[in-house]
């Protein structure tokens, strides 16, 4: 094959490659772009077939709505002071933890760790009534409170199991030159294994936030305020399969809104993300 | 770790704790200073339609509140299919409200629990009011012998047709029979219409057909559905379901196809001729199908006559509630006329039957479904009704694929309700 040829066959397979990926890419962001759209649209035009990917009348008339008569910014405070606050504290217990199972030895520390791990075993569902229970008694029901709570301890158990498999990668032999040194437990932890663990902090985080921001059952369960909702109650008020027509141009413009923060949180984590992800796929 | 994270981290620890001190703090309120509170869940507001709830929350709870100095009424809106599961929770952690605004298939679920207070004992007055609502409406609320609520509002399915089909299938009315609707079907052969559509197999859906062909699903002690289900009149109906289905005559949605053009849509976009449906439909299509104009008229009659199935909610006390008197002088403000016909506009239809023609009044277009009501029947009155809805839908397909014929399939699902009956 010559030279020219070769370099024929290349582009065609890069035209090829880009042509398959800008399909898969148009694919997963259609129904985004659809979302976006209706959250432009009058509501009498919404269900157009074929489907409107512009809007002919555009409209801000359902953000207006949204905002105003919906009390939406209210249930978006509300979310996001919750899941702000559960996602600090849940990654700081967990991580905490994670250095203890990682770098100490100490009796019944894997059948701690196990245990640990049944509570990701147990699907949330079932825990419903019991931690209904128990927050009625400790007095932690209709509170925001009550939800960082309870956010906290269920994500507790995934963030430690991730952070514990990074903190092991991280070389051991820096620990004990420190320890040398005389630093205690507390200073290794907090100048050094956690500046070393940022990309798992960080994927710990996003987790951690986008479960608590899309949380739905138990925030429903307990609220019972209508100024402690979150926005995944506030939306689904919106959007109920009841008797009545739903507003969908209003339930997409509140969900363009409930979106915002998952993508700042996402760019502004994302570059230790992805680091965190393949981070030991390869032994080296 | 960047120190503006580890202050961010810190700070939030703090905050996370003064809010659950706060939240530790926060007492059930409103009771020290004699006024008495009572709180109502429901779903009014669903669907972000909310003239419903605006109705309740500034119109009616501020009269009966004006009318019962020192009782508060405090509504909480839940979204409608999350409700039952909230129920569930409270009920379990005796955390329920006074009232709630239940779907009526609920009643005897929560019956069943002992959550409910039988208000057939508990209220003087009970056997009048009950005597004002609709007898298929009221059924709703009985449970082994007792009623535990009361109707608050309630509507049933009718017969809606799209003007344009009728003309092409050559019919000046809608049909009024069976022998109409399948001679309806024949004279639609070969359009692109189809004759009749709906969205499964459920009692909600078939009842309608199954009453007015003058059958029935169980014996009226609901103690067996074999004999009753699988009974001459049923296979004869639904052998007429199954041959509209066969010759292409009614939707796909009937058999569970997710797919299909729902019932909504389809009938004001020209593809369904025909579906049974509640009054709600109205607001529906004025958003969306401003230049639709449906009809109404009675489900098509058989050999039992036009008989539909009523749907709605009713109102009722939790064996926990504090407040039991003041919740109950509510329940007699949901009867009344002032509280029936103010949610009339916004697509409720009123439990009393003498209230009917003043509802027609309101709104001329629901004179059909007021007379409907009139002989409208309520589903099987047990705690596992959802299930008798998977039976139906699961054990008739067969016979619409052809795979069996009906009366197989009837058989198949009357002793599967029969298991459900006994349990």
């Amino acid at each position: 094959m010559s030279r020219s040829t070769r370099r024929a066959a290349g582009i065609g397979l890069g035209t090829v490659r880009h042509v398959v990926l800008l399909a898969g890419a148009l694919l997963m962001i259609a129904p985004f772009l659809y979302m976006v759209a209706i959250s432009f649209t009058p509501n009498s035009y919404v269900l157009t077939t074929p489907p409107q990917f512009v809007p002919e009348n555009p409209t801000l008339g359902n953000y207006a709505q949204a905002l105003d008569a919906q009390d939406i910014p209210r249930y978006f405070v509300n979310s996001l002071v919750v899941a702000t606050i559960s996602t600090a504290i849940s990654v700081l217990l967990s991580s905490m933890m994670a250095y203890a199972f990682a770098r100490f030895r100490f009796p019944g520390r894997e059948v701690i760790f196990r245990i640990l791990l049944v509570g990701l075993m147990i699907p949330a569902v079932m825990l419903l009534i019991p931690q209904f229970v128990l927050a009625k008694h400790v007095g932690l029901l209709d509170s925001l409170g009550g939800l960082v709570v309870f956010y906290v301890a269920g994500s507790l158990a995934l963030n430690t199991f991730l952070l514990r498999g990074f903190l092991e990668q991280t070389p051991a032999e820096l620990d004990e030159a420190m320890q040398m040194d005389g630093a205690n437990a507390w200073t290794r932890y907090w100048r050094l294994a956690l500046p070393l663990a940022k990309p798992g902090l960080a994927t710990a985080t996003i987790f951690t936030f986008l479960a608590c921001w899309d949380e739905f059952a138990w925030a429903l369960t307990i609220i019972n305020d209508p100024e402690a909702r979150t926005l995944p109650i506030a939306i689904r008020l919106l959007a109920g399969q009841g008797n009545n027509a739903v507003q969908w141009g209003v339930v997409f413009a509140a969900s363009v809104m409930a979106v915002i923060p998952v993508i700042v949180v996402f760019l502004v984590f994302q570059r230790h993300f992805v680091q965190g992800l393949v981070s030991g796929a390869v032994k080296g | 770790m960047k120190r503006p994270i580890r202050i961010l981290a810190a700070g939030s620890t703090v905050a996370a704790m003064a809010l659950i001190a706060a939240g530790c703090s926060a007492d059930d309120g409103g009771d020290s200073d004699g006024t008495v509170t009572i709180t109502f869940w429901g779903s009014y507001g669903n669907g972000g339609n909310s003239t419903q709830q605006d109705v309740l929350e500034s119109t009616l709870i501020p009269a009966f509140e004006k009318a019962n100095p020192g009782v508060q009424v405090e509504y909480l809106d839940v979204p409608y299919d999350d409700l039952l599961q909230k129920l569930t929770t409270s009920a379990a952690g005796d955390e329920l409200p006074d009232l709630v605004r239940a779907d009526l298939g609920w009643v005897p679920r929560f019956a069943d629990l002992g959550v409910l207070v039988p208000l057939s004992q508990e209220m003087d007055d009970f056997q009048e009011l009950a005597d004002a609502t609709y007898p298929g409406v009221l059924a709703t609320n009985l449970w082994e012998g007792e009623y535990y609520g009361l109707p608050l509002d309630t509507n049933t399915r009718v017969l809606i047709s799209n003007p344009a089909a009728l003309e092409a299938a050559g019919l000046s009315a809608p049909p009024a029979t069976f022998e109409e609707l399948q001679a309806m079907a024949e004279a639609l052969d070969g359009t692109d219409i189809t004759a009749f559509a709906d969205g499964g197999l459920g009692a909600w859906n078939l009842m309608p057909w199954i009453w007015s062909g003058g059958g029935d699903i169980t014996d009226a002690d609901l103690t067996t559905s074999t004999g009753y289900l699988d009974s001459a009149a049923n296979v004869k109906t639904i052998q007429m379901l199954v041959d509209l289905y066969q010759a292409g005559q009614a939707s796909s949605g009937l058999v569970g196809n997710e797919g299909a053009i729902s019932t909504s849509e389809g009938l004001p976009g020209g593809n369904y001729a025909t579906i049974l449906d509640g009054p709600w439909m109205t607001g529906i299509w004025a958003g969306q199908f401003p230049d639709f104009a449906p009809v109404y008229s009675p489900v098509p009659a058989g050999d039992g006559g036009s008989i539909s199935v009523v749907g709605g909610e009713d109102i009722v006390l939790t064996a926990s509630s504090k407040h039991k008197e003041e919740a109950m002088d509510f329940i007699r403000f949901t009867q009344s006329e002032e509280f029936q016909l103010a949610l009339v506009p916004t697509g409720q239809l009123t439990v009393i039957e003498s209230l009917g023609d003043k509802q027609i009044e309101l709104d001329p277009q629901l004179a059909v479904f007021t007379e409907q009501l009139a002989t409208a029947r309520n589903r099987l009155a047990i705690p596992n009704a959802s299930e008798v809805d998977t039976i139906l839908n699961t054990e008739l397909v067969p016979a619409f694929e052809g795979a069996i014929s009906v009366k197989e399939a009837l058989e198949n699902a009357a002793a599967k309700i029969d298991e459900l009956l006994a349990s």
